[in-house]
């Protein structure tokens, strides 16, 4: 396997509230290798968007960072002189956003954003970055790449401004490109044709892609590792083959029978997740996850399950797993999902016992 | 009774009796330097009762628009709406308002369409102090079992609505619209603000309401996975136009317009091997303004198997019955399979999804 181009270990990314301190992300460690596209999924809350913004230092107010490193290339971020890391932040790691008009400066022309970002990072002739520029606006798939670049953000449609915005992460061939959410806000046939150009630019220029999504679809379209958070941690880890087709962490399991399935040629009743997600000033104690498991054992209430190997390059923090869910307390014709609804099975004694 | 309208299969295996009947209903509104805006131009459906009708599209092609039309919301500006055979465009003051009770709707965001100064239990029977259906104990009592059977807990009826997280307040929107018994639900993107696990939890909820109490759904969202899971049959609009109409499970099967097929290919499916198989319908270009729609089909201007020019940009196709229940307005609608290989093997023989 290649090197790690960016490593993160033991992050802690905490907000000091009024109400207390919200463990945004709570000791989240994975590596991320030279053209690898990896996926980061969960839903809102979970730390998913922070881990990210952690990465590049874009941690809002009253947030920061509390511990851990992020290692680029060997080097960690969080302990360079700061005009270090603002100058290969950028340029070697770069991020997209959900809302492209947002990040776009609504005054100044595209091509000329286009061409800022690379004149933030090095000195070169406006002649040279103005054809580096539409260049760019071209592989990006941007038709008439020339008159684009002379419009203004508000010009374009919604997938034009986020190939744009993908064009300005591009500037400097970054080592890593961070899109978060990047197609939540389009149309699916737009987001179907954006998804295709990171593939393949992920492919082409080789640039490590970090996709940070709620959607389990992109995450399989595009990913070939993906990792699942929730409510700030780590729940499992590995190729998408392995996750999709065996998750091992029931929330996994069931977030992936949470969704309906567009090819599905029967529609069974879908396999909600009851309850809420946590209150991260307060999370509960053991697995985060037990108030809302319907395979949690007494173990899961009170101690923290690790993330343990559960297959081939595949982790997972669970006390039960799937695999022993599916043996011993009937996953398969699980229907009752509330909370503990399969923790009434018993356990073989010397496993119940943990 | 107006003879049947294009646009009106006999859903297979559904009730006859017809509860919504929308006879080529068109609403536009005026844009800027006197142009008008084509929100939706001539849609004519049916829903029979107790089915759940599902209306799926990309942003401004006239689904939420039409969903407004169909509930009242909005007055048509030309077209009927016929309720049990009332034609509801012709009512006015009183009488509509009384028939609205009829006719509930489910907003997608719900942040903005509760009252934040209204207690939940307000919120709740809002609707039913409106009709002056019930008071004092009997009120309370309804508003406590509406909460239980949404999933609440009944004794939440005193707190604010930002004492509860976007599940719940939909859980509280769907009971507001449940308390005056309608017999239609019209649902505008009711789980497309919601966290994927909650989603779940809401169609499923919708799903055990539909039954319990013979609900009829118009249910109106941008995800035809989502649409298709829920609903009996789908409709497709594009550009304010009704382009294919299906059962939920011919559409994806035997997709007949080329937009269709585009939708279906677009859509990402939660499982890799499925995703390595995909063949992206691409579409050329944006989608086209509404105030200036396309000449013949709206779609030529972006359609893979379009004759352009030809029949397709002199000749807008019409919405045509090409089997059972299954309508679709394309010059072309036997080609579609090119584009949509999933469908039908090229002898015609029926294959599995590519799962």
């Amino acid at each position: 396997m290649s090197q790690p181009v960016l490593e993160v270990s033991n992050l802690h990314t905490q907000f000091f509230t009024d109400d207390g301190v919200v463990q945004a992300v709570n000791g989240v460690s994975f590596e991320l290798h030279e053209g690898e596209s990896l996926g980061i999924v969960g839903e809102s809350g979970c730390g998913k968007s922070m881990t990210a913004l952690s990465i590049m230092g874009l941690v809002p107010e009253p947030g920061r960072v509390t511990a851990g490193e992020i290692r680029f290339r060997g080097h960690d971020l969080l302990r360079m002189r700061a005009e270090d890391v603002r100058d290969l932040r950028g340029r070697d790691i770069a991020m997209i956003f959900q809302d492209p008009l947002s990040s776009l400066n609504p005054v100044l022309k595209n091509g000329f954003q286009i061409e800022e970002a690379m004149l933030a990072h090095r000195h070169a002739a406006r002649r040279e970055t103005r054809e580096r520029a539409v260049g760019l606006l071209r592989k990006v798939r941007v038709p008439a790449a020339e008159a684009r670049a002379r419009d203004y953000p508000h010009q374009l449609s919604g997938g034009m401004r986020q190939r744009t915005m993908i064009a300005m992460g591009l500037a400097n061939d970054p080592a890593i490109l961070i899109a978060d959410e990047p197609t939540t806000a389009l149309d699916v046939t737009v987001q179907a044709q954006i998804l295709e150009l990171l593939r393949d630019l992920n492919r082409d220029l080789h640039t490590a892609i970090v996709m940070i999504t709620h959607n389990l679809g992109v995450v399989a379209g595009l990913c070939s590792r993906v990792i699942v958070m929730y409510a700030g941690q780590i729940v499992e880890q590995g190729p998408v083959d392995e996750i999709f087709e065996h998750p091992q962490h029931p929330y996994t399991w069931a977030l992936l029978r949470s969704v309906p399935r567009v090819d599905a040629m029967r529609h069974e009743r879908l396999r909600s997740i009851e309850g809420l997600p946590p209150d991260l000033i307060r999370p509960p104690a053991g697995c985060r996850f037990h108030p809302r498991c319907p395979f949690r054992v007494d173990r899961c209430f009170n101690d923290e399950p690790p993330l343990d190997r559960v297959g081939d390059g595949h982790v997972a923090a669970c006390w039960v797993t799937m695999d022993r869910a599916y043996g011993e307390m009937g996953a398969a014709e699980l229907l009752d999902v509330r909370p503990g609804a399969a923790s009434g099975v018993r356990l073989p004694a010397e496993r119940a016992g943990g | 009774m107006a003879e049947r309208p294009a646009g009106e299969p006999a859903a297979p295996g559904a009730p006859a009796e017809t509860l919504v009947r929308v006879e080529e209903v068109v609403k536009h509104f005026p844009a800027r330097l006197g142009a008008t805006v084509r929100a939706v131009d001539g849609v004519s459906f049916h829903i029979a009762r107790g089915e759940c009708l599902g209306l799926v599209g990309e942003s401004g092609c006239g689904k939420s628009t039409l969903g407004r039309v169909t509930a009242q919301l909005l007055s048509p500006t030309s077209g009927k709406v016929y309720f049990k055979d009332v034609d509801l465009t012709r009512l006015r003051g009183e009488r509509l308002r009384r028939q609205r009770r009829d006719f509930q709707m489910i907003f997608q965001d719900p942040y903005a369409s509760l009252d934040p100064r209204m207690t939940v239990g307000d919120i709740v029977a809002e609707p039913l102090d409106n009709f002056g259906l019930v008071r004092g104990r009997v009120r309370n009592e309804r508003v406590q079992e509406l909460l239980r059977i949404v999933g609440l807990n009944p004794n939440f009826n005193n707190r604010y609505p930002h004492e509860f997280s976007g599940g719940q307040r939909q859980r509280i929107g769907i009971a507001r619209a449940l308390s005056v018994q309608p017999s239609l639900v019209v649902c505008d993107e009711p789980i497309s603000a919601l966290d994927v696990s909650i989603q779940g939890q809401i169609i499923n909820l919708l799903q055990d309401l539909q039954r319990q109490f013979n609900l009829t759904y118009l249910f109106i969202a941008h995800d035809l996975a989502v649409v298709r899971h829920i609903s009996d049959r789908v409709m497709v609009m594009y550009l304010g136009k009704v382009v294919e109409v299906a059962a939920s499970r011919a559409i994806y099967s035997d997709p007949r317009h080329p937009y269709t097929a585009a939708l279906l290919s677009a859509i990402p499916v939660p499982d890799p091997k499925t995703e390595r198989m995909r063949r992206l319908v691409r579409l050329e270009g944006e989608i086209p303004s509404p105030i200036d729609p396309p000449s013949g089909c709206r779609f030529h201007t972006r359609c893979p198997i379009a004759q352009v020019p030809g029949v397709c940009s002199q000749v807008e196709p019409p919405l045509q019955e090409l089997a059972p229940g299954h309508w679709s307005a394309c010059h072309f609608a036997d080609r579609v399979v090119e584009v949509a290989p999933w469908a039908r093997a090229p002898d015609g023989a029926r294959r599995p999804a590519p799962a």
